[in-house]
């Protein structure tokens, strides 16, 4: 039994704090999600705490031979997708130039903070659905066949969607390279 | 089991993925199908209306109401471009009506969406943002969406309607006006006649308290 | 032709994107109280309170052929076996209780009649317009077809397949033809609606 296997058993014999131990385990990694895809952290937070919590009351749904981390990411995904429904999306301001991105795939340098925003400023540039495939495909590294589990989209529309994603990227790469 | 979605061995997903997906799903009544019948569409057709649900779910608009056309187009034969065309349409309509008349509930929503798919014009929907304690959309809509698949003219359809509910009407009103209607027009009145009599003789104000279910009306005794 | 996955640019993106966030220690906190404060999940739902708080289940397909071969309403069926969402049966004291309805459905008949048929069936939204799944039965004496299911609140879609041939519900409002050349009707179903 692995090691989520058996914190949801002893969650469901009545011990709550095995359910911390779960979400310490997946809690950083799902922020990460939820930040990149929702593009800020209150909406990520809101996320979060609604996923672990439905993921909390629906344990006893969950079986053994699937694995934990796709049935929570189930969850995760329809929760940002709820959440970036109903709410207007806010664009945030960076300061930061735009003309470090030409230097930066052949640097080697530490990234600060603000990078990190600059990188969510581009992916909040793609279309929610390319965005999410995305993340899913490269930030998560899932199969298209446990993605297509996941969203409860086809394989093809989804190998679609990343291509998308990736020609958008490209596109704008080539934009600013030659301005 | 029912699933809520069919499995799609076509994809090659492993069973536990699947149960996986299954054990998610709210449950809906009794909406599933068996294993295989999404596969009569070809991967393309198939692929577009995929698409489209994964769409209407972002939205929080119901899929399984369209994923319903699908079902129903398969089960009554229609070729692949048509149940395509089908669910096109009723996604556009289900938009519309959600941009009408906000945040109702998906019973509504499929309600409202007839209504347009029958005739009406989006802005008629307006009237119905507004209801009363005792009033209820659902049967409002489905009165209107009969009426007008029986030929009667949208806009006066549209004028019995509204000034019924505008003026408060309930459930039973919009029950009896049908049952009166329909009737009228089985023995041969013009559909649009039929409707403005029967609207005349509708008292005016509903009475205000709560009205219970008239008998008879979840069981369709049909006489031919 | 490059690869437009392993561009450099989109590599970069994703190598960043990939980059740990720091999270909010309150904001966890937060949650475990928040889960600290909600009831136990457990695997058996103890008998009170299936009595108290129905829950949802989907009956299993024993008891709907038990509800569609005529034995009506709660308090008929005594025991029987109910099924979770996740196929494991979950026991039932055997005690007078009739298997609990979801709370969301409702159990609604259907009727036709049609002496001169020799089969009948009720399609819809609530059979995923299958119609090898709820076949009618008709009772011998006056060519009326009944069948009786549990239906979801809400509305409903359906028509009759009569020797083949589609048919609307005469004593039910028309949903206008979704296009593929037949009109529909309409059920509407309410809690606790009366069968």
């Amino acid at each position: 039994m692995s090691d989520d296997a058996a914190d949801v058993q002893r969650v469901l014999a009545g011990d709550v704090d095995a359910y911390a131990a779960l979400v310490d385990r997946y809690y950083d990694r799902c922020a990460r999600f939820a930040i990149r895809m929702l593009g800020n952290r209150d909406d990520a937070e809101d996320a979060l705490q609604a996923t672990f919590l439905r993921a909390y009351r629906a344990l006893n749904r969950y079986q053994e031979r699937d694995r934990f981390s796709a049935w929570l990411y189930r969850i995760l995904v329809n929760q940002c997708r709820s959440i970036a429904a109903r709410r207007a999306h806010r664009e945030r301001v960076f300061v930061r130039e735009e003309a470090l991105l030409l230097n930066a795939p052949d640097r080697a340098v530490t990234w600060s903070g603000e990078d990190e925003e600059f990188v969510q400023r581009v992916l909040n540039e793609l279309d929610p659905l390319l965005r999410e495939a995305f993340l899913l495909k490269y930030i998560e590294e899932m199969s298209y066949e446990e993605m297509s589990a996941l969203t409860g989209v086809g394989v093809s529309a989804l190998k679609m969607r990343v291509k998308r994603a990736c020609d958008r990227l490209r596109e704008r790469w080539e934009r600013i390279k030659n301005d | 089991m029912p699933l809520h979605r069919p499995p799609r061995f076509a994809f090659g997903l492993s069973l536990a993925a699947l149960v996986a997906l299954a054990a998610i799903r709210p449950a809906a009544g009794q909406d599933a199908a068996p294993v295989d019948r999404m596969v009569k569409l070809d991967q393309y057709n198939r692929a577009a209306v995929e698409l489209m649900f994964d769409s209407a779910a972002t939205l929080g608009l119901p899929v399984s109401y369209l994923r319903s056309v699908v079902y129903e187009g398969i089960e009554k034969h229609a070729d692949n471009r048509a149940i395509v065309r089908a669910v096109r349409k009723q996604f556009d309509l289900l938009k519309t009506a959600r941009a009408t008349l906000g945040a109702i509930d998906s019973g509504e929503l499929s309600g409202a969406a007839a209504v347009l798919y029958a005739g009406a014009r989006p802005n008629q929907l307006h009237s119905f943002r507004v209801q009363q304690k005792s009033q209820n959309r659902l049967e409002a809509f489905t009165v209107w969406a009969d009426l007008l698949t029986r030929g009667v003219p949208a806009e006066d359809a549209f004028t019995g309607i509204e000034k019924l509910w505008a003026d408060g009407a309930d459930d039973a009103t919009f029950l009896r006006l049908w049952k009166n209607v329909q009737s009228d027009i089985l023995q041969g009145l013009n559909p649009g006649t039929a409707l403005q009599n029967r609207i005349r003789e509708t008292p005016v104000r509903a009475s205000p308290q709560t009205v219970k279910p008239p008998e008879g009306q979840q069981e369709n005794q049909s006489s031919r | 032709m490059i690869d437009s996955e392993q561009h450099p640019y989109v590599e970069w993106i994703a190598r960043e994107a990939r980059r740990p966030v720091v999270t909010d220690p309150v904001a966890r906190e937060r949650l475990m109280a928040a889960i600290r404060a909600e009831p136990a999940p457990t695997t058996r739902v103890p008998f009170w309170r299936r009595v108290v708080e129905p829950r949802a289940l989907l009956l299993s397909p024993a008891t709907m052929g038990l509800l569609a071969a005529g034995l009506v309403g709660i308090g008929v069926v005594a025991g029987g076996l109910a099924m979770n969402r996740d196929g494991r049966s979950v026991d039932q004291p055997r005690v007078g209780v009739a298997p609990q309805l979801p709370v969301s459905d409702t159990v609604v008949r259907f009727v036709l009649v049609a002496p001169q048929a020799e089969t009948v069936s009720l399609v819809g939204d609530f059979n995923g317009w299958d119609s090898t799944r709820t076949p009618m039965a008709r009772a011998a004496s006056n060519g009326v077809w009944t069948v009786t299911l549990p239906l979801s609140v809400g509305r409903h879609v359906y028509s009759f397949l009569v020797d083949g041939k589609w048919s609307v519900d005469p004593n039910a409002p028309l949903a206008p033809d979704d296009g593929f050349g037949h009109a529909n009707s309409v059920r509407i179903v309410r809690k606790g609606s009366a069968l």
